[in-house]
């Protein structure tokens, strides 16, 4: 490969792995505290990518439309999560893993099946927002301006969930919580209303990932199964309840991806699941996550 | 093996025979279109008992159960299509060859629990997925190959029905036999305390193992019937949403019964083939329905039934359910 | 003797749970282990059934080194083991939790095609008579009462034929009516099937009524040993005992 080629996959798969790390986190953060893999994470994603064309048309030709979506379409996202964790996830905590397997899994079919008769089956398009639009020249190579700033807004999300974790009296409540839940409760936590935050913190994630994704590719069906089975990848890589491993895992699947597709393009899907299977299989709590015996 | 069949008692002998001579003559009664529909009940609840033996009894989920299934599939596919095999030879092949592939497969899940079994079988059955869609020069890849040919005596719907059926009544009396042996019950009682059951002398990967290979031979019979019935095989056979066809009829007839899946893929199907025909939302309403059956009849419709019909033996224990 | 123990060590994080325990059971020994909370006493029973690894020492048990063992190989050597927070399963019904342990015990739990329904009835009846649970014979384990689950727990450590049992506190949790007959029971199966019994328990009632030798475990260590007279009488115990704070 050129070096421009081998810089190009390295952009390209370090953007992507930043979208997957804004969807992972979420799945992740979610896991950490509440012991429970949602499967429909990737519904709450595209319903982010729907949200975002939804509000576009409403706002119609306001300037800056689009910042304004990225403001409003995750908020509610994460409204409609946290209606869910209320109502439906709440009753099953402490069940068979396979009851919430299916559950959530059910909420990717109603959560589909929504989406379908709101917006119909067809393709919608979000144009790239000003400013970010074109791509600017770095040593003689030209990149989308949109990929540099997804980059940039991973790391600084990333650094800023970090700083709500360890830095805030929030981030050790939700912490305490994660940890041991019924000594949280004996100190008075209203470990309840943690869990429904951390559920529409996760989804606000989901929702922001998919809005600001959706610049780049199209708003359609089937977009949460695309993105579900990518984020899985990704925790397990870095490890369940881990951020900074979500962090790593998006990076370094998006760069396999990416280098995957440029060289091998016919066998790329296997990569991410082999990725995932050794990991399961060597360290299953992955780079960083907290031992489980 | 006798002893098995003393134990089913008067009134459940009259039953059996009376639903086995429904089955007989269904052909007669049912159109085509519907024979084909009770066709595939058959084939999917292979699978889906296959299944619930880990789950139900083993208390583990195989989240990717399409990939060995989609291995029998491909496997008796393939023999049929490329290498010039007698027909039952390449029917057997099928489950075999599952189950020679979910040794590798079981020995690195049962290392692990809970969730990253589920996710493990679901990493696995992906790949397998990934593999059949890649090998385009193997496999036919995303094209997949139509037309394979069985033998003449079968190519008509009430033929294929009644192979069928034979399979599954044989499928399911071994099934049911393994289930209420004493390895069965040793499984339940993995199930309900891993921990414990190390300190009664069983070596729980072992016994997981084993119970591993015998669900992907099952899984992988129900693959090999379905190519015969479909005459192709496609690499969506082995996806995760067809693993969901699997999974979900459990969860709805019911995993702790022996019965359960097969109540289960029969209303699962039935409804799709029924709803669908009404609406495109046949989706929304699955949804609806699985949660409803998750937040408040876990025990599926058979659970709920039995409940229902003699509460004080659900209190009990009653041999042959997985209840206890 | 019947099982060795030989200096065992087992940390967690910087705290020595068992610190340097040496000990040896004999064949027809019936003791009792005591010691404050948190002196060891089910770590140590832990590392000798397999249930945690040893950080150094042994274990020998018939002659044979089992430090390293599974817990299902231990077991199948003839070590039975009940637990301090019961351990059974519950919806099992009460003969089939025997049941399944018998099986394992005869060989039988790998066959796939025999009739778990006809298999090691006599032998599930028999031990279920021994703990006083025949009546309850159908009922789930997780519905049966308190002090019957900890019956429960001890004959399914029963079943597998262990020539020598641990029980943990076999009486935790339970009315003094009950204790008085677990008591029995344990006494009972100490002599008419001449197991070697080694027992925890905080109730000095029992400890001093029916065993022949009592340890006492103090910060992972065996600080005593000996007849129940002579720990009755011993200094350091009483100070240990007495002046203890929790």
């Amino acid at each position: 490969m050129s070096t421009e080629a081998i810089i190009g996959s390295v952009i390209s798969g370090l953007s992507t792995g930043m979208v997957f790390f804004l969807v992972a986190a979420g799945l992740s953060v979610i896991f950490g505290a509440l012991d429970i893999i949602n499967l429909a994470h990737g519904s709450f994603y595209m319903v982010g990518t729907f949200f975002c064309f939804q509000s576009t048309l409403w706002l119609g030709s306001i300037p800056g439309v689009y910042w304004w979506t990225v403001i409003l379409a995750p908020i509610g996202v994460a409204l409609v999560g946290g209606l869910t964790e209320r109502v439906f996830l709440r009753r099953i905590y402490d069940v068979h893993i396979l009851y919430q397997l299916i559950l959530t899994f059910a909420f990717i079919l109603i959560v589909e099946e929504f989406c379908k008769l709101i917006w119909g089956v067809g393709y919608h398009t979000i144009s790239v927002p000003w400013p970010l639009t074109g791509a600017v020249s770095i040593g003689g190579m030209r990149f989308p301006v949109y990929n540099l700033f997804l980059i940039g807004f991973g790391i600084v999300t990333f650094v800023g969930l970090e700083a709500l974790f360890h830095s805030t009296g929030l981030g050790k409540t939700i912490r305490g919580v994660t940890y041991n839940r019924e000594m949280a409760g004996a100190l008075g936590i209203n470990v309840p209303l943690v869990y429904t935050g951390v559920f529409m913190l996760g989804c606000w994630l989901a929702g922001l990932a998919g809005t600001l994704m959706a610049p780049m590719t199209v708003v359609k069906l089937g977009s949460d199964m695309d993105v579900l089975l990518n984020c899985f990848i990704v925790v397990v890589i870095g490890g369940l309840g881990s951020l900074p491993g979500a962090f790593i895992g998006a990076t370094i699947l998006g760069l396999v991806t990416s280098f995957g597709i440029a060289i091998v393009p016919g066998l790329a899907i296997v990569f991410g699941f082999l990725l995932m299977a050794i990991i399961l299989i060597i360290r299953p709590y992955g780079l960083m996550g907290e031992r489980v015996e | 093996m006798k002893e098995f069949f003393k134990g089913i008692t008067g009134i459940n002998r009259v039953w059996l025979a009376v639903v086995f001579s429904v089955f007989l003559v269904l052909p007669f009664i049912l159109s085509p279109s519907w024979l084909s529909i009770t066709t595939e009940i058959l084939i999917l609840s292979v699978a889906a008992c296959g299944l619930n033996l880990l789950i139900g009894y083993c208390g583990r989920v195989n989240f990717g159960p399409a990939g060995l299934y989609g291995v029998g599939a491909y496997a008796t596919g393939l023999l049929l299509e490329k290498t010039g095999i007698p027909f039952a030879v390449a029917m057997i092949g099928g489950p075999v060859i599952a189950g020679i592939i979910a040794l590798p497969v079981g020995w690195f899940c049962v290392r692990r629990t809970s969730h990253y079994f589920a996710l493990l079988s679901l990493a696995f059955g992906q790949i397998i997925w990934a593999a059949i869609h890649s090998w385009y020069s193997f496999t036919g890849g995303d094209d997949g190959i139509a037309g394979i040919r069985t033998p003449d005596f079968l190519m008509s719907i009430p033929s294929y029905y009644y192979f069928t059926l034979v399979i599954f009544a044989i499928c399911l009396v071994v099934l049911w036999m393994i289930c209420n042996s004493t390895f069965g019950k040793t499984l339940q009682a993995i199930r309900e305390n891993p921990h414990r059951v190390e300190f009664i002398g069983i070596n729980v990967r072992k016994y997981l193992l084993i119970a591993f290979i015998i669900h992907g031979f099952f899984l992988g019979a129900a693959g090999s019937l379905y190519c015969g019935f479909s005459h192709a095989i496609f690499p969506v056979y082995a996806s995760f949403l067809k693993g969901n066809d699997i999974l979900i009829p459990c969860i709805l007839g019911g995993i702790y019964n022996f019965i359960g899946p097969v109540v289960g893929v029969t209303v699962y199907i039935f409804l799709s083939k029924v709803i669908s025909a009404y609406t495109m939302y046949w989706l929304l309403f699955l949804g609806i329905v699985i949660v409803l059956v998750v937040l408040f009849l876990r025990g599926g419709i058979v659970g709920f039934i039995s409940e229902k019909l003699s509460p004080a033996m659900q209190r009990r224990g009653v041999s042959g359910d997985t209840r206890g | 003797m019947i099982l060795e123990a030989e200096k065992l060590i087992k940390a967690f994080g910087g705290l020595r749970a068992v610190d340097g325990v040496s000990l040896e059971i004999e064949e027809k020994e019936l003791s009792a282990i005591i010691g404050t909370n948190g002196a060891g006493k089910t770590t140590l029973f832990n590392l000798l059934t397999g249930g945690s690894k040893c950080d150094s020492g042994r274990v020998i048990f018939n002659g044979e080194d089992i430090t390293t063992l599974h817990p299902y190989e231990i077991c199948q050597k003839g070590i039975g083991r009940s637990f301090q927070v019961t351990n059974i399963f519950p919806r099992l019904n009460t003969f089939e939790n025997i049941q399944v342990a018998v099986l394992s015990a005869q060989g039988m739990s790998k066959k796939l095609f025999s009739p778990s329904r006809k298999m090691a009835q006599e032998e599930t009846s028999e031990i279920l008579e021994s703990v006083g649970l025949s009546d309850q014979k159908d009922v789930l384990g997780s519905l049966l009462a308190h002090g019957d689950r900890r019956r429960l727990d001890i004959g399914i450590a029963l079943a597998i034929h262990p020539e020598l049992l641990l029980l943990d506190e076999p009486t935790a949790g339970m009315s003094p009516k009950e204790s008085l007959e677990i008591t029995e029971l344990i006494q009972k199966l100490a002599r008419e099937r001449g197991l070697p019994l080694v027992f925890i328990e905080h109730d000095m009632n029992i400890v001093f009524s029916i065993s022949e030798k009592v340890r006492v475990m103090h910060q992972g260590r065996i600080i005593f040993e000996g007849k129940p007279e002579e720990v009755k009488a011993n200094d350091e115990v009483q100070e240990i005992y007495l002046g203890e704070k929790v």
